[in-house]
């Protein structure tokens, strides 16, 4: 497979550094589900990209027309791949170009070709990486349970924010503010009060277990933890931008929450949250997108507005509280992947 | 100074059916340093991880005993000892460190729960040895899993141990409640288990009218801001770019010594758990009071130091400021 020269592109909102940094890890740009044969655009990192499937397979790549530069986003598609609306070259697997209607019986080539990414499929999204290095490859976040027996498997629908990945993430790992954001969905304003827990580093982040006396069942619900029931959030951070929540339900009840943050560019998150869970299999997926969206639009006021709008990672730019540990461990984890000071232009 | 002792595996045997316990003896011969019940030592495992465990058995200097369970969701420690670790086999373990003492002598409830055992364990045969009253709950999910068992069926003089186990119905959540009574006068609560298990007795407590500061439990990494209280020693920090140096007494931190000298130090929450004030240092034994840096940092051969909260083990501490 040809892949691109990794090089920040043109108009990038990183630094050129901290892009090339990111380009080499996975981040999720689609839902498995809304990728058919026909084109969809999608921007990672500030750049353009069109993701289509062609004979089972997907296909990332720039979403230019190596001919003359057309979005391939505004073409269409038939058997054999997505067609260029202005000259209809036509690209199939690999992002290999197949048909030059203008001269149809010549070799094509492979400076016609497109300039594809490497690309996975799991938990329900597609994945890319658009700095590739087959000598070192960055693994795959993971989630607990997806593939567990007993489990189902929900995907809801991406949800946009105009703040910055890094932000958006340390929201989703930050306990303390549960009790003054969630109050209308699953928390409780009188449960303030953050138990000490204490992350720990792991190969690709960090872990932390999280016991406290805040429920999660919806506020809607009938359901009540019997008396004293401690809840345990267990979170894993992979580094730099997708994080798992197993929240613990009395008896063996799980749900699993993945907060895959992909970075449209600085300024723009694009989030995926897969989810598994092994109980109230009969509620209506659409109750499950719902309550979820819900949950995420409770944050969408404070990470729009936080200053500054990057993620400081010297900490001494921002004052820190003991209920901090794990966005603590997190700006340290990015610290120690290279980013730069403040991450961000 | 320089905590560190080397020691041999002198044993290991089954506490119950998932716990080993291990028994530890001098490599030179010489005592072991004396220690309380609820004292730990840290244990550098030859896989590079160190792991903090409670001594537990009784208070004696020829060897420390601990009792490991086995994790399933070992992240090494567990499962190395429970794997490769063999009698004869030396290790390198701190000096011990209380955090979790009798503050006197008091009735006492202590509370256990799995392998949170150990330091109460200590505690129980302490109090037996001096003739102080006590009561011991301890929850085991299984009776066939209850460490130190045996022991404790023995019949005690001074004291009385209950064994509840969640598959017979007595779960913490169930039986908590009806275990912890009023609090006595000068009654304090001794708890060791999971945070899950430990939050729960302070709860359960709480909502019967127990004061916060009468319950203790263990905590091996507790926020350590300046504590005065102990007999702190002064000791010398220095710049290493203009050599100049100050004493560093108990009851000021570095920074603030620093800062009293017009020498400006990264900070932000003060105590110890951000690490924005993490600064090089070139010589010298840090005294880790901090809870940002994991294990493997506080024991890297460069070492950096918290200026907000910790101190020095060696008398010159040298850093790169
Ligand atoms: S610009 Fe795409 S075929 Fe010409
Ligand atoms: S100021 Fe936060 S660790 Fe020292
Ligand atoms: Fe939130």
């Amino acid at each position: 497979m040809k892949t691109a020269l990794p090089t920040p592109p043109a108009h990038c909102t990183f630094e050129p550094e901290d892009w090339l940094r990111l380009a080499k890890c996975w981040h999720p740009v689609a839902r498995a589900c809304d990728i058919g044969a026909a084109p969809v655009k999608a921007t990672l990192l500030d750049e353009q990209l069109v993701i289509y499937r062609v004979k089972g397979q997907v296909v990332v790549a720039r979403d230019v027309c190596p001919h003359r530069g057309v979005p391939l986003t505004l073409g269409f598609h038939d058997e054999e791949g997505i067609v260029c609306p202005y000259h209809g070259l036509r690209f199939g697997e690999d992002g290999r170009c197949n048909r030059i209607p203008s001269s149809p019986d010549q070799p094509v080539p492979a400076k016609l070709n497109l300039l594809t990414f490497a690309v996975e499929e799991r938990f329900g999204l597609i994945w890319t990486c658009l700095a590739f290095d087959a000598e070192n490859p960055q693994p795959l976040p993971t989630m607990p349970h997806w593939d567990d027996e007993g489990f189902q498997q929900i995907n809801c629908p991406a949800f946009e924010v105009n703040g910055f990945a890094g932000r958006q993430v340390e929201g989703f790992l930050d306990v303390a503010h549960f009790a003054w954001i969630h109050t209308d969905t699953f928390a409780d304003a009188n449960n303030q009060f953050v138990p000490d827990y204490s992350p720990q580093e792991t190969e690709f982040g960090f872990i932390a277990d999280y016991w406290s006396s805040v429920g999660n069942y919806p506020a809607s619900s009938d359901y009540r933890a019997p008396e004293g029931f401690q809840w345990l959030r267990h979170f894993e951070m992979h580094l730099p931008f997708t994080a798992t929540l197993t929240i613990h339900f009395p008896g063996e009840a799980r749900l699993v929450i993945m907060n895959a943050a992909s970075p449209v560019s600085s300024r723009v998150t694009r989030m995926f949250a897969p989810i598994a869970r092994n109980f109230d299999l009969h509620i209506p997926i659409e109750e499950v997108h719902a309550f979820n969206l819900r949950v995420f639009e409770e944050d969408r006021l404070m990470v729009e507005t936080q200053r500054p709008e990057r993620l400081p990672l010297d900490l001494t730019l921002e004052a820190h509280i003991p209920a901090d540990r794990s966005s603590i461990a997190y700006r340290r984890g990015l610290k120690k992947m290279g980013f730069g000071e403040f991450f961000l232009v | 100074m320089n905590d560190v002792l080397k020691v041999v595996v002198d044993g290991l045997w089954r506490q119950g059916d998932k716990n080993l316990a291990v028994r530890l003896v001098s490599a030179n011969g010489e005592p072991l340093p004396g220690w309380q019940p609820g004292a730990h030592i840290d244990v550098h495992l030859p896989c590079g991880l160190i792991r903090q465990y409670s001594l537990t058995g009784e208070s004696t200097t020829e060897s420390y005993l601990i009792c490991v369970a086995q994790e399933s969701a070992s992240r090494g420690g567990s499962r190395y000892i429970h794997q490769t670790l063999r009698p004869g086999q030396t290790l390198t373990i701190s000096a011990p460190r209380n955090l979790f003492a009798l503050r006197d002598d008091g009735p006492v409830l202590l509370l256990a729960a799995g392998i949170g055992i150990t330091p109460l364990y200590a505690m129980l045969l302490q109090r037996e040895a001096t003739g102080t009253p006590f009561t011991l709950h301890y929850f085991v999910k299984r009776r066939e899993e209850a460490a130190f068992a045996r022991e404790l069926s023995h019949s005690l003089k001074h004291g009385v141990c209950l064994i509840h186990c969640s598959s017979e119905g007595k779960s913490p959540r169930q039986t908590l409640a009806a275990t912890i009574p009023a609090p006595g006068d000068g009654e304090r609560i001794y708890t060791c288990g999971p945070a899950g298990f430990m939050a729960a007795v302070r709860d359960v407590a709480a909502a019967k009218g127990w004061p916060e500061a009468q319950i203790h439990s263990e905590a091996f990494a507790p926020a350590a801001p300046v504590a005065a209280s102990q007999q702190e020693e002064t000791f010398t920090i220095t710049l290493a770019s203009s050599g100049e140096k100050w004493p560093v007494p108990a009851n000021k931190s570095i920074a603030q010594v620093l800062q009293d000298n017009g020498v400006a130090v990264p900070l932000s929450c003060e105590m110890g758990i951000c690490g924005a004030c993490l600064t090089p240092v070139l010589d010298g034994v840090v005294d880790h009071r901090d809870t940002v840096q994991s294990a493997a940092e506080k024991t890297a051969a460069t070492q950096h130091i918290a200026l907000c909260c910790s101190r020095s083990h060696s008398r010159v501490l040298v850093i790169d400021l």
